[in-house]
């Protein structure tokens, strides 16, 4: 497999904190060197219709603030004006992996509040594409997902395939 | 009027004229006699008759379950608690013996009003010879009134065009208002009054309209009205709340009260609502809890997700049931605050039947999947309640919602199984409390006489002093079957009357006499109702005496928890034979006549292809709605488009969790199909509208004619083809059980949520006219073989009301 391939993984909750405990699986993972990541955030809507990037991780394992400003690629997915409100703040520092200062303006974050109702939760990460399998089995309350590939690292290939994973999520 | 008035003939008989009349007033002698009314005896007390929907013996705090119910406590604790009382296992067939005091197949309410079978028992049509007391009460001076849910009108009776002989006016009641469907949404019920249609209303001070709220201030207004109007005059109110059955509606701020509170489970539930009905005295201490059956998984197999899924959907039922409480509550106050509480007899029923089993086990965002026939995974309810809103929206008027199997199990407890089980206690034993403080020495006692919804009517007669009537409108009247319970109110160890019982519905079927009870459960669980399943009772292959019995004697076995069956077979066959005695009796024959359209007994074929609405009718009933279902139709609409052009709904039936609307939106004809809330399919013009007078057609090209059909949409614009699409899916029985259709409008929840911020969505030119046309290319086979399946629709329909 190219070192490029990777797959992204949109999962929606109805839970939050089941979507919290999946979070802090995969991201255990990562730590344990089970997986391999560019990034994974957990975003939550709450009651009110908030949408809160709640929590990210990164390549290594790392959670929210743990990791300072860096707060990864997939972050830089939730493009303005929902970083105004992203609980690890300055969200536009160092970012890593192949994706590296790509911000994707995605409209994911938009897209993913849509999706989410007030009250549940998403998941969002891009990962090696060999640990398919892995994830699927640590998003165990995911209510939906959807994965697209990510063939190559550049902005059009994860734009691309975040549209599909998007598109995936629907109906 | 003195009590030496004949009452048993009813109208009362007008007094003879006692004055003299002379040629002129010269010498003639006035009777002023004349000018009265009719009065009922003496000391006749008001009578508030409350009945919950869809509840189970272990619901209410009263009787131990864990929804708190303040409003019954205090009547209980002011009142009595009937721990043995007994409902049929079906609402309309319930609500049938209720108001005429006899048996629901006696009345012809074996089944349900969606569909009037061609059997004395089953055919919907309340018999002359059976007035309902509340017509008896009403001939003998009483002020009546029914309020909230109906459901005892054949739904194609339920239009401008009647008849009216079984619409609530008819069954005895001055004043009506409510639904008559089988159950409503609660934000968006379609209100009748009396014998017409008024719709969605608003509702009070700005706030959202809310039915629960709203049919208690038609009551208390009621209520003021007539003292107003005369300060005498004794009152008789039905309230009958669509709560709590599906779907369970309920603001958060009544739902977040039993947040946590279930996450225990239902197994766990149980137990703990066991344990206070022991404490309670309502269950004997020497009760066993019955187990789960298997077709309800226990709570521990559960995944985290469906635990918190199934959790919350009890939360949102529980905090609806307290509602339910809490506006009694306020009808209540009102009467206290009349000075009249303390002459009302108020009779309770927390529960038409049991619980509601019918949200299949993993329970629905949409009771219409169900009803529908379609089969939904555990994961795709999750996917479709994410999709409308998720739990935040369980309880809003985004969803139809109703819990899992389970919990309604847990709701009756100590007993097994609940709605449409009239086998089991389950099904058939609900709470009641009665309060009368002129007569009830022992507030706070408990009754355990074995009574029966049918002693209703006999007994309020009774309290009112008002004798059975031999003769209503010239129709000489079978006798009520209840018997009388009033000696209980008094003393609590008054001999037992009604020792003799038959249960039925849908095939299932108990007879109890002298404290034994034979349990007759056909094995069909209350979920399924599909033609696969339901072969096994076709006629020539269901022998009803081959199915499993159980035997019971509950003066030892509170719960049925101990079967008897094997030990006394002498027994099973006396009541298997007495059973047959009283079907025959009661037109309980044949059985599964409810049923009959699945077995190929039909109605004759209509005539009627095509329906005509002139101008905006609106508000039509969901039974009288053009059946759009399973082949192709058209829906044709002459238009006048202003110059400047127009926009909103041309015609449009039901909501977003099913239905469909022809409209106009940013110049464009569109059409929504939405299939349950799962998929929804659109198709829009390429072009804009033109203006003057249009004609617009949706056709829609089935496949072929077989239920839930795919097909073509064509749109066209004064014949020209202007766009369409595919339906991959369509609703095979029916959109909505209340919610209408409407011309020029959309009314209540809409069918495209993309006009919701607008609705009604009222359509800005003129609709002069559209057009169904359900039949436009059938062969006779295909007709005859539709026709079946919506004789079937209908029965689906209504079962799980």
């Amino acid at each position: 497999m190219s070192d490029t391939d990777f797959d992204v993984v949109i999962a929606a909750y109805l839970i939050p904190d089941l979507a919290q405990n999946d979070f802090d699986a995969l991201v255990g993972l990562v730590k344990d060197k089970q997986l391999t990541v560019e990034g994974v955030v957990l975003v939550t809507n709450d009651a009110g219709g908030n949408v809160t990037v709640k929590e990210t991780g990164d390549h290594l394992g790392r959670k929210g603030l743990e990791i300072g400003g860096g707060v990864g690629l997939v972050v830089g997915l939730f493009a303005p004006p929902l970083l105004a409100s992203v609980v690890v703040g300055a969200a536009a520092g160092a970012l890593a992996g192949k994706f590296a200062r790509h911000r994707v303006e995605s409209g994911l974050a938009e897209k993913m509040g849509a999706a989410l109702p007030p009250g549940s939760a998403g998941i969002v990460a891009i990962y090696d594409r060999g640990k398919t399998g892995t994830v699927d089995a640590a998003l165990t309350s995911a209510v939906r997902k959807s994965v697209a590939p990510v063939d190559g690292g550049g902005t059009k290939k994860l734009k691309a395939a975040l549209a599909e994973a998007q598109a995936g999520m629907g109906g | 009027m003195s009590d030496e008035v004949d009452r048993s003939v009813l109208p009362i008989r007008r007094p003879p004229f006692k004055g003299v009349a002379n040629q002129t007033l010269g010498g003639s002698e006035p009777d002023w006699g004349l000018i009265g009314h009719v009065k009922p005896p003496e000391g006749a007390p008001n009578i508030l008759l409350v009945l919950i929907d869809d509840a189970g013996f272990g619901n209410p705090g009263t009787f131990g379950g864990p929804v708190a119910t303040p409003n019954y406590d205090r009547m209980a604790a002011e009142g009595l608690r009937y721990n043995r009382f007994h409902v049929t296992a079906m609402c309309s067939p319930t609500r049938a013996a209720l108001l005429t005091g006899r048996n629901h197949h006696a009345v012809g309410m074996g089944g349900i009003p969606e569909f009037s079978g061609a059997f004395p028992g089953y055919s919907a049509m309340l018999p002359r010879d059976a007035a309902p007391f509340p017509k008896v009460l009403k001939e003998n001076g009483y002020s009546t009134a029914g309020i909230g849910k109906w459901h005892l009108t054949p739904e194609g009776e339920q239009g401008p065009a009647g008849p009216f002989t079984h619409w609530p006016n008819a069954w005895g009641f001055d004043y009506y208002w409510g639904f008559l469907a089988p159950e409503a949404g609660q934000y968006d019920t379609m209100i009748a009054e009396n014998q017409k249609f008024i719709g969605v209303q608003d509702g009070k001070d700005g706030k959202p309209f809310y039915f629960p709220e709203a049919m208690t201030d038609q009551a208390i207004d009621w209520l003021h009205g007539v003292r107003g109007h005369d300060g005498q005059k004794p009152w008789f109110l039905y309230y009958s709340t669509g709560c709590s059955h599906a779907p369970h509606h309920v603001s958060k701020e009544w739902s977040a009260k039993y947040k946590g509170r279930f996450d225990q489970g239902w197994d766990r539930l149980r137990e703990e609502t066991f344990e206070r009905q022991k404490r309670l005295g309502v269950v004997p201490a020497d009760a066993v809890l019955t187990p789960r059956n298997e077709e309800m998984p226990a709570w521990d197999s559960l995944s985290e997700n469906s635990k918190r899924l199934f959790a919350h959907q009890m939360e949102v039922y529980a905090g609806y049931s307290e509602n339910a409480d809490h506006h009694v509550g306020r009808l209540l106050d009102a009467v206290e605050e009349m000075g009249e509480l303390d002459n009302t007899v108020i009779i309770w029923i927390w529960g038409d039947n049991g619980a509601s089993l019918e949200g299949t086990p993993t329970g629905t965002f949409n009771e219409g999947t169900m009803v529908n026939g379609l089969p939904l995974t555990d994961e795709e309810q999750m996917q479709l309640a994410l999709k409308w809103g998720g739990l935040e929206a369980w309880g809003t008027e985004m969803m139809y919602p109703h819990y899992s199997t389970a919990w309604a199990w847990a709701g009756n407890t100590p007993f097994q199984w609940g709605k449409q089980v009239a086998s089991h206690l389950g099904g058939t034993r609900n709470p009641m409390v009665v309060r009368w403080p002129a007569h009830i020495t022992d507030g706070g006692g408990l009754r355990s006489q074995f009574t029966h919804v049918t002693d209703i009517g006999p007994t309020i007669l009774e309290i009112a002093g008002i004798p059975q009537p031999a003769h209503v409108d010239g129709v000489g009247q079978q006798p009520m079957t209840g018997v009388t319970f009033t000696g209980s109110l008094t003393d609590p160890d008054a001999p037992e009357h009604h020792t003799q019982q038959y249960f039925e519905n849908f095939g299932n079927r108990a007879m109890y006499q002298d404290g034994w009870w034979l349990s007759m459960r056909m094995p069909r669980t209350p979920w399924r109702l599909d033609p696969e399943l339901l072969k096994r009772f076709a006629p020539g292959v269901w022998n009803p005496d081959e199915d499993p019995v159980e035997l019971y004697y509950l003066p030892d076995d509170f719960s049925q928890a101990n079967d008897l069956s094997a030990s006394h077979p002498e027994k099973v066959k006396e009541l298997q034979a007495l059973f047959w005695e009283e079907a025959e009796k009661y037109n309980i024959k044949p059985l599964l006549a409810g049923f009959s359209p699945f077995f190929g007994i039909l109605p004759p074929l209509g005539s009627q292809t095509t329906t005509t609405y002139y101008g905006d009718v609106q508000n039509v009933a969901p039974g009288c709605v053009p059946r759009v279902y399973n082949h192709s139709y058209t829906i044709s609409a002459d238009l006048h488009v202003p110059d400047d052009g127009a926009e909103g709904v041309i015609v449009a039936d039901a909501n977003h969790l099913g239905g469909f609307a022809l409209f106009v939106q940013d110049g464009k004809l569109k059409h929504t199909y939405a299939f349950l809330g799962v998929f929804e399919y659109r198709q829009e013009s390429a072009g804009e509208l033109p203006t003057g007078d249009v004609n617009v057609q949706m056709r829609f090209a089935a496949d072929e004619a077989k239920p839930a059909t795919p097909g073509a949409v064509t749109l066209y614009v004064n014949g020209e083809q202007v766009g369409g699409g595919r339906m991959d899916h369509t609703v095979p029985f029916g959109f909505s059980g209340y919610s209408g259709l409407d011309v020029g409008r959309d009314n209540g929840l809409v069918v495209d949520r993309g006009y919701a911020g607008q609705a009604p969505f009222a359509f800005t030119g003129t609709v002069k006219k559209v057009v169904f046309d359900v039949a436009p290319h059938f062969d006779g086979k295909d007709e005859l073989a539709l026709h079946e399946h919506a004789q079937q629709a209908h029965t689906a329909r209504g079962i799980n009301a």
